[in-house]
């Protein structure tokens, strides 16, 4: 029951055609939910086949001081010794990853907040103790926010900060502070850190460094779908002029602990239209994350067939989304992992940060839902019928 | 009702172990010696077929047991026949069989035992009352009373044949079947013999039975073996007939008489065309799923079968097979099995909400306001995967007082709530009388808030107990009694899967699925509204899950008393660990996609969010579900084991609208309390 508006960008789409930011909002207002998601599908399977990967990781925030007043934050705190701030030393940061006990951990992603009482040489030292104690690790730090704050307070272009932090390690970026790129928007919720534009430039002395980048949006909260469409179209264009970013990730706004607990959450069919047209508008962006943490594991799994290719990683303790309410587990093992992907029907793939392949794991037997009348036992069936 | 003495180690192995991968479910016979298990209605018109096998033809390769024709078919639906002898409406519903060639139970004429019996003619009739035991019969009457009523509709019951008799009068009419037929012969002014009028109409003999088979099964052996059965029993009717005089009384030369003359044993030309006229007209009726004759051995069928695909299902393809779904079409059990193989999620997802939007096109989700109250936890039956129940004597076990109970509906009340389900342990302290009283009370106190109350094996426990006690009292009575005190409809928990192996698995001392069902028959025939509902993922495979969903839907076929599907997986996190199976959220919206699909007589199917969480149970309004069943003030059995999913009215309705739906209100009969908004 789509309408003829959906039929002509399905048309569009399955002709390779890219689509405007007119045809994303239409997607957004498609009734039929599932047909939105049975075309990214198509789009996802084309370039990843039944392919999903996952990495082994660990999420670390080294300090919670935080300059910034994003209102949607309940994680940050705003000054060192306030109840509840804490930064690291370096040495339980190290012992963090040395005592971490997967050796296939890939990657390591920090994400921290704005802390005026760090140097600049105290973050270049912690990422080079971590690529001593274990060299193989990949170093996924900083967020474009983090880079744009430091070139500000320590008087160095984007590029400097970077070449400096990967001289000490630094790997990739996530793709964490994009929020909603749009003024009307933005200014509302985050005003007092880098814009969208800033945000961008940041990637854009990435990519031009080399570096590959991941990209996300904060959705659910006061934007518009032509918000949202909008902040789909800079990225892509940015894109078209890098090839820098590997992976799209949208994430859901959680309203707990933080200034804007009035508005509702985003609901599942949200999440999942939401990962759909992404996956349909970001024509030349390869991956789509469904996050689990900020959509939930149930339905960032059933997200595998909406258009997402990536389930994240393991992420083992969590902390921002959690803060704000999140009610999913802390972490996941690679066996969760791969169950969750195997009962959604696809192949499993472990990857590194740069999705070489670490390791790819037999289909399952089953196919989707577990359906499929197993083989039977002869002996054990034969009592269950006695 | 087991007939069969063969035994000993057949020489069937070989052949048997090619069977081990051509079988459905790649799984083979499951018979200790490796023999094919056949199946067979023991009755006196089937006598003829059987009889070689009887003899103890064939015995080395094949295993025959005896039963009622839906224990027949149950056998074969629930993999644990691989060939059955059984009635014909058996193969439809079944779907995907292949037939024995050349062998039929069938009639060119009368047959006596399949009469349509009133006190005026049919023509002048408004209701009719039949024995749902026979699929076949059934159907065969609604076509010809259709057909002799030129289209005007009769209102049908279904009823205990001893029931018919007494009802039976005026403008209502009866369909007997069997022994029943023959014994009320004479007592009625206006007999209508059914397969004679399904003769003169049609111009073709009617089939009652073939032997139905899943592919491969029927190879030219066995074949040959079925013919000589036949052979030998045609040759012996005389003596079948003194036989079965002997063992079940009657005259051996009326038995005789019967098989000779009422029945035509040969499925020739004539009687194919028969069966494939009925078949065609109960699918124009929309009384049976459509289905193909298709006959072992040959590829010349009806025109459009005979290629098949790799797994042995119809050469239709699967998208066609999602559209006849999606389009309203009556599945068979195969082409549901299939379905729940092969199909993509999201595929099933599509068809089930273009039927979730047929049967409510108003965009309308409901939810109620009621509350779960769960007056004992004390219980005998010590079900495995229950985290809930204490056993008798524990020390904290505990029973609802009037005070508390008092505490939890005022809740209700307060918030604008319109009933409680109100279930609990089977407490061998809790008489019939103490229901009665607590339902006066309830009543008498809280004349507005409906009692939706005790699922069926509270029902069974308290029939049971009664009778323990000295007073002998039947389900009928024990709900009768309820209902007088108050009761106003009957939840349909404890379903579990309604098969027995894995009842008996999880739930040694519950009712059987048989029990289940004629628990809900009953409560449907005093006028109660019921739920039903599906718990999977322990010892289940979907061969079960679908036989439940197919029992639900025949029993709905014939009561209509169902308001309402609900399914979830087993929650175990803190249960019983070792009977966990199948479960997940594909699965669950795989479950509940299917469900809407085949329960084409169930108006609403319930999302679980209880147990899925509010994102899925949302999800599940695209997967077929209309329904966000209750605001659930508390949950003790589910969040025994670990799930603790809560939402209030507010969320209920903000994850309906923000899925595209407005919003009501409503009762446990699905009535909208509310305007939608």
């Amino acid at each position: 029951m789509t309408t003829p508006r959906f039929a002509e960008i399905a048309a569009k789409v399955r002709a390779g055609e890219r689509l405007s930011e007119d045809d994303g909002i239409a997607l957004y207002l498609e009734p039929d939910l599932l047909a939105v998601g049975q075309l990214a599908n198509e789009v996802r399977e084309r370039l990843h086949g039944d392919r999903t990967y996952f990495n082994v990781n660990l999420r670390y925030e080294a300090t919670n001081v935080c300059e910034a007043s994003c209102r949607f934050c309940a994680f940050a705190k705003l000054e060192k010794g306030q109840p509840g701030a804490q930064t690291a030393t370096h040495e339980a940061a190290w012992k963090e990853l040395a005592e971490f006990p997967d050796e296939r951990l890939s990657e390591l992603h920090m994400v921290n907040g704005l802390d005026p009482n760090l140097a600049f040489e105290w973050y270049e030292e912690l990422l080079r103790g971590w690529k001593k104690l274990r060299p193989s690790i990949h170093l996924k730090c900083f967020t474009a926010v983090e880079i744009h704050y430091f070139a500000q307070k320590f008087a160095m272009s984007h590029e400097q900060v970077l070449q400096r932090l990967m001289a000490a390690g630094l790997d990739t970026m996530p793709g964490g502070g994009a929020e909603i790129f749009h003024p009307e928007v933005r200014e509302r919720i985050s005003r007092d850190k880098a814009d969208g534009d800033e945000y961008l430039a940041v990637h854009r002395a990435a990519h031009r460094l080399g570096m590959k980048t991941n990209c996300t949006m904060l959705y659910g909260h006061i934007e518009t779908h032509a918000h949202r469409i909008d902040h789909l179209m800079r990225l892509r264009a940015l894109q078209d002029e890098t090839q820098g970013f590997q992976c799209f990730i949208p994430l859901a706004f959680h309203n707990m602990h933080n200034a804007m607990e009035q508005l509702p959450e985003s609901t599942a069919v949200d999440d999942l239209r939401t990962i759909s047209v992404s996956r349909l508008m970001l024509d030349n962006i390869p991956h789509v994350k469904a996050y689990w943490v900020s959509m939930t594991v149930e339905t960032a799994q059933i997200g595998l067939r909406f258009g997402a290719d990536d389930l994240d990683g393991t992420i083992v303790h969590e902390t921002i989304y959690h803060s704000a309410g999140s009610t999913v587990p802390m972490g996941l093992t690679r066996h969760d992992l791969l169950r969750l992907i195997r009962e959604a029907g696809r192949v499993p793939v472990e990857r590194d940060s740069l999705y070489g392949v670490v390791e790819e794991y037999p289909r399952a037997s089953a196919p989707e839902g577990s359906m499929k009348v197993k083989d039977r036992n002869a002996k054990k069936h034969l009592e269950l019928a006695r | 009702m087991n007939a069969d003495g063969h035994g000993g180690q057949g020489p069937g192995g070989k052949a048997l172990g090619k069977l081990l991968t051509k079988n459905r479910y790649g799984a083979g016979p499951i018979d200790p010696n490796g023999k094919l298990r056949f199946a067979g209605v023991g009755y006196l018109n089937t006598q003829p077929i059987l009889h070689g096998l009887l003899q103890g033809l064939g015995a080395s390769r094949l295993l025959l047991e005896l039963g009622r024709p839906s224990e027949v078919a149950r056998r074969l639906f629930e993999d644990e026949a691989d060939a059955a002898l059984v009635p014909a409406a058996a193969i439809a519903m079944h779907g995907g069989l292949e037939i024995a060639p050349g062998i039929a139970v069938g009639a060119r004429g009368p047959v006596r035992s399949v009469v349509l019996l009133s006190e005026r003619p049919v023509e002048e009739l408004d209701t009719l009352l039949l024995d749902s035991s026979s699929r076949t019969s059934v159907v065969l009457a609604r076509l010809v009373a259709a057909h002799l009523r030129k289209g005007r509709a009769l209102t049908v019951y279904s009823r205990t044949p001893a029931q018919i008799l007494a009802e039976t009068r005026g403008g209502t009419g009866a369909v007997l079947i069997g022994d029943d037929a023959l014994a009320a012969r004479g007592r009625f002014a206006c007999e209508l013999d059914l397969a004679e009028a399904w003769q003169a109409w049609t111009g073709l003999p009617f089939v009652f039975a073939v032997w139905g088979a899943r592919r491969g099964v029927l190879d030219e052996s066995v074949r040959a073996l079925l013919s000589a059965s036949l052979e030998a029993g045609l040759a012996a009717r005389t003596e079948i007939g003194v036989s079965w005089a002997e063992a079940h009384g009657g005259l051996a030369a009326e038995h005789e008489r019967y098989l000779r003359e009422n029945l035509h044993y040969e499925l020739d030309e004539a009687a194919l065309a028969g069966l494939r006229e009925f078949f065609a007209r109960a699918a124009e009726a929309k009384l049976l799923p459509p289905c193909e004759v298709r006959l072992a051995g040959t590829d010349a069928t009806t025109p459009a079968a005979g290629r098949h695909d790799s797994r042995g299902h119809d050469s239709r393809s699967l998208d066609a097979l999602l559209d006849f779904a999606a389009e309203g079409g009556r599945l068979s059990f195969d082409e549901a099995l299939r379905l729940a193989e092969d199909a993509p999620t999201l595929d099933l997802g599509l068809a089930a909400d273009a039927r979730r939007r047929a049967l409510h096109p108003e965009g309308v989700v409901t939810y109620i306001v009621d509350r779960n109250v769960n007056y004992t936890n004390a219980c005998t039956v010590a079900c495995r995967f229950c985290a809930f129940y204490r056993p008798i004597g524990h020390g904290d076990v505990y029973v609802l007082s009037r005070e508390e109970l008092r505490a939890k509906i005022q809740e209700v009340v307060d918030a604008g709530g319109v009933q409680v389900l109100l279930q609990g342990g089977i407490n061998p302290d809790l008489r019939l009388t103490w229901y009665e009283e607590l339902f006066v009370w309830w009543k008498s106190e809280f004349p507005n808030v409906a009692l939706h109350a005790l699922s069926p094996e509270e029902i069974w426990g308290l029939a049971r107990l009664e009778t323990e006690c000295g007073e002998p009292t039947t389900i009928d009575e024990v709900l009768r009694r309820l209902m007088a005190a108050g009761m106003d409809s009957l939840p349909g928990g404890g379903a579990e899967v309604l098969t027995d192996r894995v009842r008996r698995k999880i739930a040694k001392a519950k009712c059987t699925s048989a029990e289940w069902l004629e628990c809900m028959r009953v409560a449907h025939r005093l006028g109660l509204h019921t739920t039903a509902t599906m718990m999977y993922g322990t010892t289940d495979t979907a061969v079960d899950r679908l036989a439940h969903l197919f029992k639900v839907r025949d029993l709905q076929d014939e009561t209509g008393g169902f308001t309402a599907f609900i399914c979830w997986d087993y929650q175990h996190d803190q249960g019983v660990k070792q009977v966990a199976g199948d479960t997940g959220t594909v699965l669950y919206l795989r479950m509940q996609a299917l469900a809407r699909l085949v329960l084409d007589n169930v108006r609403n199917i319930q999302s679980s969010w209880v147990t899925q969480g509010p994102g899925v149970g949302q999800l599940a309004l695209r997967y077929g579900a209309n329904d966000l069943g209750s605001t659930m003030f508390e949950e003790n059995v589910v969040s025994s084991a670990g799930t603790t999913f809560t939402m209030d009215a507010q969320q209920i309705e903000r994850h309906a609208r923000a899925a595209g739906f407005t919003v009501a209100r409503r009762n446990m009969r699905y009535q909208w309390l509310t305007t939608p908004s």
